[in-house]
């Protein structure tokens, strides 16, 4: 065992003193991945929420809805990336618009089924005291759905963080840079790197979250039964 | 649109609901006052409308057709979330905002009115006191709570902006028996204080009549069968639908309506302490009864088997029994009755507060009272 460690070099599994030299690198693919994750889950979110708002106005809305964002998850998401590649050129933005579609299914579920799950009897209460319709939906029919919501947030995040990954083939760089190099190279050390560091990424991501929700939720930590 | 001088707080004129993909009218052609100050109960089965009629006042469901004024504006005349401001609710399941603390949420409605802070902390802590809530549990949340708990949580929410109507839906199936009871009596001594304006529904014939200073009868498809204080609708139904939905006992249930004010005391076979015996006989035999009772003033000594009286002498000089069925002026028939069933004289007395003797009820004054 002592004999490896010093033995370490370029054909180890994991040779350290490569990694010690590229720690710029390391720091660099984090701030890519990190940045592609946030903007797709973000922007995700933020169509998603469009989306799921007019489901629930528009219930007849929702079959159709959920079909489009069924078939944009089913894409392969290598041909989606290497098809917009002739559109769009290689970069972030070629990136960018699959890993959003991808989202998009997992969260316009969880925000409708949230505000579905919100009780009858608080929406009625909350009507009879006289909240205006877009008011109730946003401090009461939102709030309360807040748990689905951050759940599905914490699943499309971490899928996004694994899908990242292979973004570095459309030259957005990432944690995949290093596995794609290592490939072309037969070099271990950097598909070993990239790989651990995104599966901490997603972990720490989904820790992350789970604080948020606490944060967001403080009624749901208290008491016996949450109604 | 104001009625003008109109005594009540709520009107309905004509109100029919028929709801999208039915025909039978869910409420039909319904009139009805609710005079101000009072509690109105809408009582019938399931399927009588009542609940729509209800949530037809709050605009939680709109009316087909007819009118209907809520302190003199017609409810179409202003916004739904306005009229709603100016209404109290409470529903059976409650519905606090699990998501706020108590707190926040008693303070709902003065918020959407954008009162001021400290008048909202100073009004939340009124209300606690109001309705019986121990003001530590202003931080909770509602799942901490039990269900009476939330149940004064859901009546203070509704009272928060001082609305001149309350409307209560239900309000006590989800609560057990005894629970329930007490919200019930908790809900009659707030009104004495508040003198609100309450529609309540409920299916519960008996909490109608105890909580109800009218009563309206409903019968399925929103037929108005009868409308009157309940001690009317127990003594004149005004046919087989509400007799039967009154049920058995309606003389009972009368009974705990009405109070020894309602019938005539008599004197009884009551003898000063210091008359003979003989004199006492005569009394007992005027009565046709076994025993006598024995005063001394306007107090009530006691009473004493006439076999007991011996010979020719006082009736104070032998031992007196206690009146163990005394009632206080003005308390109910129906424990007026209880007392005297399980009384050896088989009457009640009443006397009041300074132990003055007023007269006695037996069970034949109480079958005239309720005729």
């Amino acid at each position: 065992m002592t004999a490896r460690v010093l033995a370490n070099g370029p054909d180890s599994f994991v040779w350290w003193a490569w990694v010690g030299d590229h720690l710029d690198d390391v720091r660099d693919r984090t701030v890519e991945h990190v940045q592609l994750t946030l903007w797709a889950v973000g922007i995700g979110l933020v169509i998603a929420m469009a989306l799921a708002t007019l489901s629930l106005r528009f219930r007849w809305t929702y079959g159709p809805i959920t079909w489009a964002t069924g078939v944009l998850y089913t894409i392969p998401s290598i041909a989606l990336f290497f098809f917009l590649v002739p559109i769009l050129g290689l970069g972030f933005r070629t990136a960018l618009i699959p890993l959003v579609s991808y989202t998009l299914l997992i969260l316009v579920r969880n925000i409708v089924e949230g505000v579905d799950g919100v009780p009858e009897a608080v929406k009625e209460a909350a009507d009879g005291m006289g909240y205006e319709p877009w008011r109730r939906f946003v401090s009461v029919d939102l709030r309360l759905a807040t748990p689905a919501i951050v759940a599905g947030v914490r699943i499309a995040s971490v899928t996004i963080v694994g899908l990242v990954t292979v973004t570095a083939l459309v030259g957005a760089g990432g944690y995949g840079a290093f596995i794609t190099d290592g490939l072309s190279r037969r070099f271990s050390t950097p598909i070993v790197v990239g790989t651990t560091l995104s599966v901490a990424l997603a972990v720490v991501l989904d820790v992350a979250l789970v604080i948020v929700e606490r944060l967001l939720t403080p009624w749901a930590r208290r008491g016996v039964a949450v109604r | 649109m104001t009625l003008e001088g109109s005594g009540e707080a709520i009107r309905l004129v004509g109100v029919r609901k028929v709801f999208p993909g039915t025909d039978q009218p869910a409420v039909d052609g319904l009139s009805l006052d609710v005079p101000e100050g009072r509690i109105v109960a809408l009582v019938g089965p399931s399927g009588c409308g009542k609940t729509t009629t209800l949530k037809m006042i709050n605009r939680l469901v709109e009316p087909t057709a007819g009118e209907i004024y809520v302190q003199g504006t017609e409810v179409h005349s202003i916004s739904a979330p306005e009229l709603r401001r100016r209404i109290g609710y409470v529903i059976q399941q409650i519905g606090l905002f699990p998501h706020r603390t108590v707190e926040a949420n008693i303070a709902t409605v003065p918020r959407l009115l954008r009162w001021e802070r400290a008048r909202i902390r100073d009004r939340v802590h009124e209300l606690v006191e109001l309705v019986g809530l121990d003001p530590g549990l202003l931080r909770r949340y509602p799942s901490e709570l039990s269900g009476g708990q939330q149940q004064r949580v859901g009546v203070a929410r509704a009272l928060a902006a001082d609305p001149p109507v309350l409307l209560m839906d239900e309000p006590y199936s989800a609560v057990d028996p005894i629970v329930r009871a007490r919200l019930q009596d908790e809900l009659l001594a707030l009104q004495a204080r508040v003198h609100k304006t309450i529609v309540l529904v409920t299916h519960d014939v008996d909490e109608a009549i105890k909580l109800g200073d009218c009563v309206a009868v409903l019968d399925v498809g929103g037929l108005l069968q009868q409308y009157g204080p309940p001690a009317e609708l127990l003594r004149a139904p005004a046919n087989d639908f509400v007799a039967r939905f009154l049920g058995r006992e309606r003389g009972l249930k009368r009974l705990a309506l009405l109070t020894t004010d309602d019938v005539d005391l008599i004197e009884g076979p009551v003898v000063p302490v210091d008359v003979t015996v003989d004199v006492a006989r005569s009394r007992m035999a005027e009565f046709g009864v076994e025993w006598v009772g024995v005063r001394d003033g306007e107090t009530l000594l006691g009473w004493t088997w006439g076999a007991d009286l011996n010979g020719s002498g006082r009736v104070g000089d032998g031992p007196l029994q206690r009146f163990m069925a005394a009632v206080a002026p003005g308390a109910p028939l129906r424990e007026t009755l209880d007392a005297i069933v399980l009384s050896h004289t088989r009457v009640a007395v009443v006397v009041d507060d300074a132990n003055r003797y007023l007269g006695m009820i037996t069970i034949e004054q109480i079958s005239e009272g309720i005729r």
